[in-house]
């Protein structure tokens, strides 16, 4: 039998119709491969054969495609954790719209992505229940939030998995896994059935290991969705029909002067990005410095909306409709008890920090200006895409770090999200791309950034930088 | 800045989430901690260029009524008596 483990999406297709392989020997050999890896701690949850079978029509543009789904993205009559202890009993009774999509065309979904607890954190090590591996290094982290996604990605047990990205919670595992991770433009995915963390910042991503496949698992969930009233009135289209291997004609790529000149910024993620963008400029486009201002103060703008945000949105959690309740018969003791008890260390934070610059007599100081600074970031953004037709910057400021590296120093890990937030802040497109590796074998990643709607370009370009690169083709051994 | 611990226990009964006096201490560091990071937004909010709000606008569907059926969202309660959500007593009859 075929090693299909890092098979991608294009090869497994080809191999299922020629008759090579059936989908329940595909299906039995991607379960079989997860309970291999099970000390990754990447999944929650691999359903059991006979009931993938069931949810699956084995039919459409993912046709028996196992993937996994990020546990805070609801799928019918299964458990949807978020990583919480509040919610651990929960089972879900509809299909987020995304879901729904991927359904509709065949893909099998074979369980529950682990993650950060309510996809709050950057490095996994914030699940209730317990922490993923990186699987190029099992003593590292793989980023966060969407953690168990990116590692079950690498490490071969799916070739693609949805994950959600509120500050970087896609791109930055993606970056620090190797492989590719979508964060779209606001709105251009449902986000019916997404469980909420920042409303107006939230997004679900797509993780895989190639950028075909990325832009084939995209176009299935993407596109206007009635039951979500911030989806953008898009038509569905096929997001693979461009990836030619050429970089369109005269296309100009800024590189963000503030990022890759960074204080923060590792020296051998500043080297692999400017390789990066070397390979573009021989792949025939224009390099262009573009220096964009309010990139430092992006971290700070987004702490205070989506900790507001998450403060609002996680008020719902108060052991009256759903999950676990405690015992005590005092209706405001009750609330307490059960949410002292239910959330998390970080979780709890980022609700008496959201409620903090909420807050009467702060709400002026942090919630105001901090939108203000949102809008300028925006119309950074926007000037900048008069200019160029696409920005390059790093995904990460540093490498996967060792578990327990920030456990006295929450603030350091808060600023992993220092190079992704400003494009959820701004709406507009982000895809990593591995670039590279650090001299003991950590993985690079580059963001490839685009004016809203722009995910079409940016596949086009990241899809040509792939066929003249290695980093995709290669694995962790274990 | 400076949080005190008064304010986060304040903060926390806003929230609704009982904090223990051994957690006080780390969480009030940890808020003053972002808190003087984010507070840059003060200072330069004035000095950057605004842009009016994004053009995207909330679209809304018909107001039709569907039907649920109440017991599936009723049977995750963690407490629930026929068509109700239990809940403790809110009102005191003393």
């Amino acid at each position: 039998m075929h090693n299909l483990a890092f098979k991608t999406i294009k090869e497994l297709k080809a191999l299922v119709h020629s008759g090579e392989i059936s989908y329940q020997e595909l299906l039995k050999f991607f379960i079989e491969n997860a309970k291999k890896h099970e000390d990754l701690g990447s999944y929650l949850e691999i359903f059991d054969q006979d009931s993938i079978t069931k949810n699956c029509t084995f039919s459409g543009t993912l046709a028996g495609i196992p993937g996994l789904i990020k546990d805070n993205i609801a799928q019918k009559d299964r458990k949807m954790t978020c990583a919480s202890k509040i919610l651990e009993t929960f089972v879900t009774n509809y299909d987020a719209t995304a879901i729904a999509r991927l359904k509709k065309e065949g893909a099998a979904l074979l369980g529950r992505a682990n993650m950060d607890e309510f996809a709050m954190g950057s490095s996994g090590e914030t699940s209730a229940f317990f922490k993923t591996k990186n699987p190029w290094n099992k003593a590292c982290v793989p980023g966060g939030s969407s953690s168990g996604s990116a590692a079950a990605v690498a490490a071969g047990i799916v070739p693609w998995a949805l994950g959600s990205d509120t500050g970087g919670s896609v791109r930055q595992p993606a970056a620090m896994c190797g492989i590719v991770g979508l964060k779209p433009t606001y709105g251009h995915v449902s986000r019916f059935g997404l469980t909420a963390y920042g409303s107006s910042l939230d997004q679900i991503g797509v993780l895989t290991r190639s950028v075909y496949d990325n832009a084939l698992v995209f176009s299935v969930i993407a596109g206007k969705d009635s039951k979500d009233a911030s989806s953008l009135v898009v038509d569905a289209q096929d997001y693979t029909k461009n990836l030619t291997g050429k970089i369109k004609q005269g296309l100009k790529i800024g590189v963000v002067q503030e990022a890759i000149e960074g204080q923060g910024l590792d020296p051998e993620i500043k080297k692999a990005v400017e390789q990066a963008i070397k390979e573009f400029e021989k792949l025939g486009a224009t390099i262009v410095p573009i220096s964009m201002r309010t990139l430092e103060y992006g971290a700070a703008a987004y702490f205070i909306i989506s900790r507001a945000e998450a403060a609002s949105n996680l008020a719902r959690f108060d052991g009256v409709r759903y999950g676990i309740r405690d015992k005590e018969r005092d209706l405001n003791e009750m609330y307490k008890n059960t949410r002292h008890d239910g959330f998390g260390a970080e979780v709890k934070a980022r609700i008496l920090v959201g409620n903090y610059v909420l807050s009467v007599g702060h709400a002026g100081e942090f919630y105001d200006n901090a939108k203000r600074v949102r809008r300028a970031i925006r119309r950074e953004f926007s000037d900048a895409f008069e200019k160029v037709d696409l920005l390059v910057m790093p995904s990460h400021s540093v490498p996967a770090f060792t578990v327990g590296t920030y456990d006295n120093d929450k603030l350091a890990m808060d600023l992993q999200d220092y190079f992704t937030a400003p494009m959820n802040l701004a709406g507009v497109p982000s895809l990593s791309i591995p670039v590279g590796f650090t001299h003991d074998k950590k993985p690079i990643g580059m963001q490839i950034i685009g004016a809203h709607l722009a995910e079409e370009l940016i596949y086009q370009t990241a899809y040509s930088y792939e066929q003249n690169t290695v980093w995709h083709t290669m694995h962790p051994q274990f | 800045m400076k949080i005190t611990k008064e304010e986060v226990i304040k903060i926390a009964q806003i929230s609704r989430i009982a904090i223990k006096p051994e957690e006080v201490e780390s969480l009030t560091q940890q808020l003053q901690d972002v808190l003087s990071y984010a507070q840059v937004v003060k200072d330069v909010a004035n000095q950057l260029l605004d842009q009016p709000s994004n053009r995207n606008i909330n679209f809304l569907r018909d107001d039709v009524v569907t039907k649920t059926d109440s017991e599936i969202v009723l049977s995750r309660a963690p407490e629930r008596e026929e068509n109700y959500f239990v809940v403790p007593k809110i009102l005191d009859n003393k």
